[in-house]
């Protein structure tokens, strides 16, 4: 061995060791991000409660910005976040939930509902954006407690169900299920685009004026 | 292999590996930058919503200002980011999408029309700067996921020799220059554009002081 072979080695390490570290550490804050962002959405009656106490409307206009603000921005943060489940190669080689790309594709249809709907004042759009938060978690949550986080301690056929759950164990269905999260995202971000296209950014659709 | 050696060795890959690293965390970074940055412009009819519900003036304007802010400073972060797929040697010796170089020049365009039309007053300026946004997007998402980030499928083994830069570094250098001219274009447009601009502003402001000023002598001297 060489002085160049050892210098290609170490930086061959230093560069894989840290990528992994790094989705490693974007997959251990996840969890933390998803509870964080039920909780917020959760929490909307008591805030609504917090703010009909407000005697100033500055001080309940500042909360309802501040709340929306942050749990919008988590729910940003989510989607950006579970951008690794997009690719093959992460996939297939970190220890990741099978079905997190699915729980971000959740987490980008309730952005969706929030651009082309009102999820604040409308209690249909409400709904979706519950359901949608609350599918998106057990497609999050599920693989993660019963596969990430199982796999060392079970033992027979609850290792055999670990093991399938979590994506570098089974990675033909994670690199499938990677596909068709980037299909649901690229259809969603189409609409998105042509909404926002359409109304020329505006908040609502201009009416037309043919009858 | 002495002791020495192997302190070179170390040596040598802490300052190469470093870079390495520095430059494949931004591009892994990027994605996250493209997306938010997106995100914020195509949000902005849910921020509008939002924003008409304020009872008050000033949580309007400390919602819209804030937004205004985290979506336009990420729009230039990451063009600033963006900035290494101009850069010859890294373009040639590194794994980067092909089209890095062309997705930055689209960012740079829909930044230029920010700058030269009021995008927020402005439905089809608003349009084009989310078009070149959305090609530019489309551009770095395609060539990051299926080639840079796929090098373990070998179905798209054809579409990752393609379309990373150091594997067809010719195709990769002649995008990379074709850009760079690009850019070069438009900042240069936006420089004289500013020049301009400034120009006739200034020379209007200087022409009605000094046109008070005589009409001031004038009134004096009666």
């Amino acid at each position: 061995m060489n002085v160049t072979t050892l210098t290609n080695a170490i930086v061959s390490g230093i560069n894989a060791g840290a990528e992994q570290f790094l989705e490693g550490t974007l997959a251990a804050i996840l969890p933390v991000i998803w509870l964080a962002l039920l909780g917020l959405h959760l929490g909307r009656p008591y805030i609504m409660d917090m703010i009909d106490r407000f005697t100033l409307r500055l001080g309940a206009d500042l909360l309802w910005l501040i709340y929306i603000a942050l749990r919008d921005f988590l729910i940003l943060s989510g989607v950006v976040m579970s951008f690794m489940f997009l690719f093959p190669d992460v996939v297939s080689t970190d220890q990741l939930p099978l079905t997190g790309g699915f729980a971000a594709v959740m987490l980008f249809a309730v952005l969706l509902v929030k651009l082309m709907g009102d999820p604040d004042h409308n209690l249909r759009d409400f709904r979706i954006v519950t359901y949608l938060l609350g599918i998106g978690a057990l497609f999050y949550f599920v693989p993660y407690l019963f596969g990430v986080m199982f796999n060392g301690v079970a033992s027979g056929q609850l290792l055999t169900i670990s093991n399938f759950l979590v994506s570098n164990t089974n990675a033909t269905w994670a690199v499938a299920f990677g596909y068709i999260t980037i299909a649901l995202f690229a259809i969603m971000g189409a609409v998105a685009a042509g909404y926002t296209l359409i109304t020329g950014g505006r908040a609502e659709v201009p009416e037309s004026t043919s009858k | 292999m002495k002791p020495d050696d192997v302190a070179t060795a170390i040596t040598n890959s802490l300052v190469q590996g470093g870079t390495q690293w520095l430059i494949s965390t931004i591009v892994a970074f990027l994605p996250v930058l493209w997306t938010m940055a997106l995100m914020l412009h195509l949000g902005r009819p849910y921020v509008l919503r939002t924003l008409r519900r304020c009872g008050l003036r000033l949580g309007a304007d400390i919602w819209w200002m804030s937004y205004l802010l985290m979506r336009d400073a990420l729009l230039l972060i990451t063009f600033g980011l963006s900035w290494f797929f101009f850069e010859p040697n890294i373009v040639y010796n590194m794994a980067l999408p092909i089209t890095g170089s062309l997705a930055a020049l689209f960012l740079l365009l829909s930044l230029a029309v920010k700058l030269s039309r009021r995008v927020d007053d402005d439905v089809n300026a608003y349009r084009l700067s989310t078009l070149f946004m959305v090609v530019g997007a489309t551009l770095y998402y395609g060539p990051l996921v299926f080639a840079i980030e796929a090098t373990s499928q070998p179905s798209l083994a054809g579409f990752a020799q393609a379309f990373t830069s150091n594997t067809n570094q010719t195709a990769a250098l002649v995008l990379m220059w074709i850009s760079l001219a690009g850019v070069a274009l438009v900042a240069a447009w936006l420089f004289v554009r500013a020049l301009m601009s400034a120009n006739r502003s200034m020379a209007r402001h200087f022409t009605k002081e000094k046109g008070e000023a005589m009409s001031g002598a004038a009134v004096g001297g009666e």
